[in-house]
């Protein structure tokens, strides 16, 4: 009878909104959870932290002074040229793109289900934060949200294997589809024709077709490219660029999802 | 719940398996964690297969699926067959030796597990990696301890 249940739930109700609301509340318990579990390890954190020594600590600003001056450098060129293209843009009649607001979440927990790369925020919808959103990292695409709780959200990533999204080679405009494949550092393409023009090396951003991720941002890199002769596809891997597994902060676009399809998690 | 039968210790070792399955772990050393839940599930079947039976392990199996985020419904039917063999045959496995009895919690494992893996499969959700197999094994190593704990426990508290 429960098996029944079970199998009832997995394959009739898996959608049905009631459940969705139950597992956002779970999102926000497991956040808590998380924050809870993690507690003494911040304390360390910020003791390590205070107890930093002077000098390393002058090394810091510096370092982060130079860089600091650099990025500088180059936003003023991006500014240009991110008016340059405004222009353009008005001169096409196009539709602008609508400046997002990043959110900086960070990341407090991994799903404990091994076979779904997904992690677990604490920002929510009290933060503004919808499921479908981008999340980024300062390299790159990470993933989007799946479910958002009230506080706590959680994400899931580009090599999730249930994850695809829609790219773009950097260098010659070609449009794919990157698919996860469950491997934290692989990306796959599947179904490109055998003659196409990528190469390994070749920057992988994301196209912004379909309307669910921003266009623009680095996907990955592509690391080979198979393409034995008589097949009608080549396989081509890549790397993601941002690192998936490392990192504390995540940042999440906050911008308007209307019109889209639900997320399908 | 009846307060005189200190039925909450086992509420109370369920949420610290839950909470056991949230520590944090590199994204590739998932696959190996003990399964913490599953065990404290079994060892009480074992001990109280009047107390914890099928209802449990379905339950127990919802919450695990809230917890990780995946569908609803999707440990729960491995768990409930492992415990419904484990039912049949308690009063064997009680009796076996420490290996014996280790190698059927193995058995239960794996079948939960590979249940699981084939619901997976039939929804079409990314399969657990091979290496899990191993975190199977460590979960098999862990049984001691948690027996010996929750056992414990089981006499402190006089659960019954």
């Amino acid at each position: 009878m429960l098996c029944f249940v079970c199998l009832v739930a997995l394959f009739v109700f898996r959608d049905q909104p009631r459940l969705a609301a139950v597992q956002r509340g779970a999102v926000d318990a497991v956040g808590s959870v998380a924050s809870f579990v993690l507690a003494p390890l911040e304390a360390w954190g910020s003791l390590s932290s205070a107890l930093q020594s002077r000098a390393a600590l002058k090394d810091e600003i510096l370092q982060l002074r130079q860089e600091n001056l650099v990025l500088k450098g180059q936003a003023q060129r991006l500014s240009s040229a991110l008016a340059e293209v405004a222009r353009y843009r008005t001169l096409l009649n196009s539709v602008r793109d609508v400046e997002a607001e990043p959110v900086v979440a960070r990341i407090t927990a991994l799903s404990p289900d091994a076979a779904r790369h997904s992690i677990i925020q604490d920002k929510g919808a009290s933060d503004g934060l919808r499921e479908g959103q981008p999340v980024l990292s300062a390299e790159g695409l990470m993933g989007q949200l799946i479910w958002v709780g009230d506080r706590s959200s959680a994400a899931i990533l580009i090599t999730d294997g249930a994850h695809a999204l829609p790219v773009q080679v950097n260098r010659s405009g070609l449009r794919a589809i990157a698919e996860g494949t469950g491997e934290i550092n692989r990306l796959v393409i599947k179904h490109l024709p055998a003659t196409t023009d990528i190469r390994v090396g070749d920057l992988l951003v994301s196209s912004g077709l379909g309307g669910r991720f921003p266009h623009g941002y680095p996907v990955g890199r592509v690391t080979d490219v198979t393409a034995s002769p008589g097949d009608a596809f080549s396989l081509v891997h890549a790397a993601p660029t941002a690192a998936l597994d490392r990192g504390r902060y995540v940042l999440v676009v906050v911008r308007d999802l209307e019109g889209l399809p639900e997320v399908d998690s | 719940m009846n307060n005189a039968q200190a039925t909450w210790v086992i509420y109370v070792t369920f949420l610290v398996g839950l909470i056991l399955m949230l520590i944090p772990l590199p994204m590739e050393w998932r696959v190996i964690r003990p399964d913490a839940l599953t065990l404290a599930l079994f060892y009480w079947v074992m001990a109280l297969p009047h107390r914890v039976g099928i209802f449990t392990a379905f339950c127990v199996g919802l919450l695990r699926d809230l917890m990780q985020g995946s569908p609803l419904g999707l440990s729960s039917p491995g768990l409930m067959l492992a415990t419904l063999l484990l039912l049949m045959n308690y009063q064997r496995v009680r009796q076996y030796d420490l290996l014996l009895q280790c190698l059927v919690i193995l058995s239960l494992l794996c079948l939960s597990a590979g249940i699981e893996q084939w619901i997976r499969s039939g929804i079409e959700l990314p399969l657990v990696p091979t290496g899990a197999i191993l975190g199977l094994l460590l979960s098999v190593l862990c049984w001691v301890p948690t027996r010996t704990v929750l056992r414990y426990f089981r006499r402190y508290f006089e659960v019954y």
